[in-house]
C-alpha cells in the first residue's frame, strides 16, 4: 500500500500495556475472601474465560467445589461447558420473558377495553377447571385403572446427573399420563424414603408432591402384585411384544443410562424370576441410529396409545425421528 | 473468510478492514487465527496488536495468547519473553494454554532454563500436562543435561502421564555415546517400562534403541534385526525367548479376577444367574481338566454357507486327536432341532467332546474363560473373538496385562482356505520385551501407527553383548 513510507512503531502496544497496569493490580488484590483452594480456583477460571474458554460467568461455591473435585481434565471441562451452556440457556429465557412482557404491555396500551367487551357463559378459569378434571381422571384410575410400575430401585447405577434426568424423565411422564383420556394407575415401587430420587422429586413438585394421585411405596412390586402378571419392559428382551395385554401390569425401569450398562434391567427381572418383554421397534421401525432404550416419557407415550387404540404404527410415533428412517411397508 | 495482510498496516487501514469484515466484534480474534494459519509476518501481527491497543488502551487476555501462538510458531524468542513479562504484570496467573505456549516456545531457544521456572509455577496451581513435560525433557537432553531430563521423566510417570515415544526416543538419541552407569540403567529402565506396559517400539525408535546400545563406550553390544521362529528361538543369538506362562501366583490371581470382575461383576444375574454359574462349576469340576475349550457359537460360523453344526462337527474333528479332552460351550437353543442344528450331528457330537450348554440368554465367553483357566496352564481355548469386551470389565491395569499375556499363549484363532481350517496355534514365547542380562530382545512394529492390542509384532531386535 502507499502509506507505508510512513513509520510504524510496531512495539508501541507494549508501551501501553505496561503503562496502563497500575490501577488494574490494586483492583485485583483485595476481593476474595474464600477458602484458599476455592479462591485458586476461581483464579484459574477467571484466565480460562479470559481465553475464551467456554466458562461459565457465575459459578456458586458449591459448584466450584463440585468442579474441583472433578476427577481429570476432561471431567472438568465437561463441567464447565454444561454451566456454561445453562447460563446461556437460563440468560436467553429471561430475554424472551422480559420482550413478552413488554408486548403485553405495550398491546394493553393500545386498546386497554379488550377485557371488558368480552361476553361468555363461562368465567374464564381454563387451567383450574381443566386441573380438576384431569384430578378426578387420575383419581379413577386409582381406583379402576390398569397399574403401570415404576422400578426405583436403580439409583446406586447412576451418578447424580443420570438421576436427575430421571426424575424429570417420571414428572412428564406423569404429566402426560395425568392429561390422557383414559390414565394409568402409577406405582412407584421400591421407593426409598429420603433416596435421591426423593429428594430429586420433591424439588421438582414442591408441595404438590403429597398430593399427586399415584402409589409410592417401598415394597417391592412383586410384593404388591401377583408375579405372572407382571411384565419387565427392556430393550435387552429376548422376548418381543406382540400386543398390549390390558390384564397385565407393565414395569418400567426408572433409569437413565449414559454409559451403556447393557442388561441392568434385565438381570433385575431375571433374579425376580419375571416374564420380560421388549418392544417391537425392529419389527415396525427402520432403524436408523442410536440406543434402542428410549426415554421414560417416550414409553408412557407410547404405552397409552396403546392402551387407547392397540395401534403400534400409531404408537411408536413417539419413538424420536432421528432414530429411525421410515415405518416398515407391509 | 479474510486473508491476513502482507505487510504492515496503518490505523486507518486496519479500521477499513473492520469495517469491510461482516463480525466486526470478533474481528481481531479471526484475523489472529488466519495469520496463525498462514503463518504471517511478526511485523504484521504487532501492527494489529499496536492498533488494538491504541484504539481501546488495551489488548485483551485472549489476543495476547493469540499472538503468544504465532510468536511460538516462528520461534521468536524475544517476543515470547516479553508477552511473558507483560502477561506477568497485568495477570496473577495464567491459563493453562499460555503456558503450553510459553514453555513450548521457550524449549525451543536458548532461553530453555526459564521453561523449567514455568513449569515450577505451573506445578503450584495444577498438574502440568504431558507436552509441558516433553518439551522440558527433550529440550534438557538436547543440551546433555541428561540427570535434569531424567529426573523431570520420573516425576512425569509419577503422575501417571504416559510418555509419547518420541520423548523416550529423545532420552535414547541424545544419551548415545555417554558414558555413565545411572544413565544406563535409566535407559534399561525405560525398556522394562515398555516391557511392563506391553508396548512395542515403532521403526525408527527401534533404530534409535540400536544405536544406542552400540554407541555404549566399551559396552560391546551388537544389534541385529530378526524374525523368530515358531519355536521361540532367536536365530541369532539361539536364545530361547521366554514362554508366555504365566507365574502360580499371577495365574491364581487372573482366575480369581476372571470370576470376581468377568463373570460377577456388579451382578451376577447380568452375564449369567448363580444357580447356573454354580451348576456349570461342578460341571467343570467333575470332569477337568480339559485340553481344549472351545467357543461353540463361534466356531459355529467358520463358513456362513454351511450349516453350523457342521461347522462344529469339523472343528470338533480337526481338534479331537490323541485323547485331547475338548469341552465345547455353547447355549441351550443349540439342543433344539433345526435347520441350523441337527439332532443327529449333535448327538454324535456329544460323544467325542463334552458340551455344556447355557441358558440363551447368558454369556458363554465368560464360561469359556473360567473353564479353560481352571484346568491349568496346558489348557487353550478356541475361538475368533477378541475378548476385548471381558478384558476391559477387569478393574485394574495389570490385571488387563496379565490377561493379554494370558490370551496371547492360550487362545487358538482359526482362518479358513477354501475347504480346510486352520486352526493357528497359540504363540510359544512371549512377544514382549526382554531381557538375560546379556541380551535384549525387543519387539518392534514396522509403521508408526498403533496395532489393534491382539496383534503382535513378528519383526525383532536382537542385542547381544560380545
Amino acid at each position: 500500500s502507499c502509506s507505508s513510507s510512513e513509520k510504524l512503531d510496531l512495539d508501541a502496544w507494549k508501551k501501553v500495556m505496561k503503562s496502563g497496569l497500575q490501577e488494574e493490580v490494586s483492583e485485583t488484590i483485595s476481593e476474595h475472601q474464600e477458602p484458599s483452594s476455592l479462591a485458586s480456583a476461581r483464579e484459574i477460571l477467571d484466565m480460562w474465560r479470559l481465553a475464551g474458554r467456554l466458562v461459565p460467568e457465575n459459578m456458586s461455591e458449591e459448584q466450584l467445589q463440585t468442579f474441583i473435585e472433578c476427577p481429570t481434565k476432561s471431567a472438568k471441562k465437561k463441567y464447565l461447558k454444561f454451566l456454561h451452556l445453562k447460563e446461556l440457556k437460563k440468560k436467553s429465557d429471561k430475554r424472551k420473558m422480559e420482550e413478552k412482557r413488554k408486548r403485553r404491555l405495550e398491546s394493553q396500551e393500545r386498546d386497554p377495553k379488550t377485557d371488558e367487551t368480552k361476553r361468555n357463559s363461562h368465567i374464564c378459569l381454563w387451567t383450574n377447571n381443566m386441573d380438576k378434571a384431569y384430578s378426578w381422571r387420575a383419581a379413577q384410575s386409582m381406583i379402576f385403572g390398569q397399574p403401570l410400575v415404576f422400578d426405583m430401585s436403580y439409583e446406586k447405577d447412576m451418578s447424580v446427573q443420570e438421576v436427575a434426568n430421571t426424575v424429570r424423565q417420571l414428572v412428564l411422564s406423569e404429566g402426560c399420563n395425568r392429561r390422557s383420556v383414559d390414565p394409568f394407575h402409577i406405582h412407584f415401587c421400591n421407593f426409598k424414603e429420603n433416596s435421591l430420587y426423593h429428594k430429586i422429586l420433591i424439588k421438582h413438585y414442591k408441595e404438590s408432591w403429597g398430593k399427586l394421585l399415584i402409589t409410592v411405596t417401598d415394597q417391592c412390586y412383586t410384593d404388591v402384585f401377583p408375579k405372572d402378571k407382571l411384565i419387565y419392559l427392556t430393550a435387552d428382551s429376548p422376548k418381543v411384544m406382540k400386543r398390549f395385554d390390558h390384564d397385565k401390569i407393565y414395569i418400567v425401569g426408572s433409569m437413565v443410562d449414559k454409559s451403556i450398562k447393557t442388561g441392568v434391567s434385565l438381570a433385575q427381572a431375571k433374579r425376580l424370576g419375571l416374564e420380560t418383554a421388549a418392544l417391537p421397534l425392529e419389527k415396525y421401525l427402520l432403524w436408523n441410529t442410536g440406543a434402542k432404550n428410549l426415554t421414560l416419557d417416550q414409553m408412557m407415550h407410547i404405552l397409552l396409545t396403546l392402551k387407547d387404540t392397540g395401534d403400534w404404527k400409531k404408537a411408536l410415533e413417539f419413538v424420536p425421528k432421528r432414530k429411525y428412517c421410515g415405518f416398515v411397508n407391509k | 473468510n479474510i486473508q491476513p495482510p502482507e505487510k504492515p498496516l496503518q490505523a486507518q487501514e486496519w479500521n477499513r478492514l473492520k469495517e469491510s469484515f461482516q463480525l466486526p466484534e470478533a474481528f481481531e480474534e479471526v484475523m489472529f487465527n488466519n495469520m496463525i494459519r498462514c503463518n504471517s509476518p511478526i511485523d504484521v501481527a504487532k501492527s494489529l496488536m499496536t492498533h488494538v491497543a491504541k484504539s481501546n488502551g488495551d489488548v485483551a487476555y485472549h489476543l495476547l495468547v493469540k499472538y503468544l501462538a504465532l510468536c511460538v510458531q516462528q520461534g521468536q524468542t524475544s517476543e515470547i519473553r516479553d508477552v511473558y513479562d507483560i502477561m506477568k504484570t497485568r495477570f496473577r496467573t495464567l491459563d493453562s494454554g499460555a503456558y503450553n505456549l510459553l514453555i513450548r516456545g521457550l524449549c525451543n531457544s536458548d532461553e530453555w532454563r526459564m521453561a523449567l521456572t514455568l513449569l515450577e509455577e505451573v506445578r503450584k496451581t495444577m498438574v502440568p500436562s504431558r507436552t509441558n513435560y516433553e518439551s522440558c525433557i527433550k529440550a534438557a537432553s538436547r543440551h546433555q543435561e541428561m540427570n535434569l531430563a531424567f529426573e523431570l521423566y520420573r516425576e512425569m510417570l509419577a503422575k501417571d502421564l504416559v510418555p509419547t515415544f518420541d520423548v523416550l526416543q529423545a532420552l535414547f538419541d541424545f544419551s548415545r555415546g555417554v558414558e555413565g552407569a545411572q544413565l544406563q540403567k535409566e535407559l534399561f529402565d525405560i525398556l522394562l517400562y515398555l516391557r511392563e506396559n506391553q508396548k512395542y517400539p515403532h521403526k525408527t525408535f527401534m533404530w534409535s534403541i540400536k544405536l544406542w546400545f552400540e554407541s555404549i563406550p566399551g559396552g560391546h553390544w551388537r544389534g541385529n534385526l530378526t524374525n523368530i521362529k515358531d519355536s521361540g528361538q532367536c536365530p541369532v543369538c539361539k536364545h530361547q525367548l521366554e514362554d508366555s506362562d504365566l507365574t502360580e501366583e499371577e495365574y491364581n490371581k487372573l482366575r480369581e479376577r476372571i470370576v470376581r470382575d468377568v463373570i460377577h461383576g456388579t451382578d451376577t444375574f447380568r452375564k449369567t444367574s448363580p444357580q447356573e454359574f454354580e451348576a456349570f462349576q461342578t460341571f467343570v469340576e467333575n470332569r477337568l481338566p480339559f485340553d481344549i475349550v472351545i467357543d461353540g457359537l463361534n466356531v459355529s460360523h467358520i463358513k456362513p454357507r454351511k450349516m453350523q453344526c457342521e461347522n462344529l462337527f469339523d472343528a470338533v474333528n480337526c481338534l479331537a486327536k490323541e485323547n485331547t479332552r475338548l469341552l465345547v460351550l455353547g447355549r441351550k437353543h443349540m439342543l433344539v432341532n433345526s435347520s441350523n442344528w441337527k439332532r443327529e450331528i449333535m448327538k454324535e457330537m456329544q460323544n467325542k467332546a463334552d458340551f455344556f450348554f447355557a441358558e440363551n440368554i447368558s454369556e458363554d465367553d465368560a464360561f469359556l474363560l473360567y473353564a479353560t483357566l481352571q484346568s491349568g496352564k496346558h489348557c487353550k481355548f478356541v475361538t475368533r473373538d477378541f475378548l476385548r469386551d471381558h478384558k476391559a470389565c477387569l478393574s485394574d491395569n495389570l490385571t488387563r496385562h496379565l490377561f493379554r499375556k494370558w490370551q496371547r499363549g492360550h487362545q487358538i484363532a482359526f482362518s479358513v482356505e477354501g475347504k480346510h481350517i486352520n486352526f493357528l496355534p497359540a504363540l510359544r514365547y512371549d512377544c514382549v520385551v526382554q531381557t538375560t542380562g546379556d541380551t535384549w530382545h525387543i519387539p518392534y512394529k514396522d509403521a508408526f501407527e498403533e496395532k489393534y492390542s491382539y496383534q503382535v509384532p513378528r519383526k525383532w531386535l536382537c542385542i547381544q553383548q560380545k
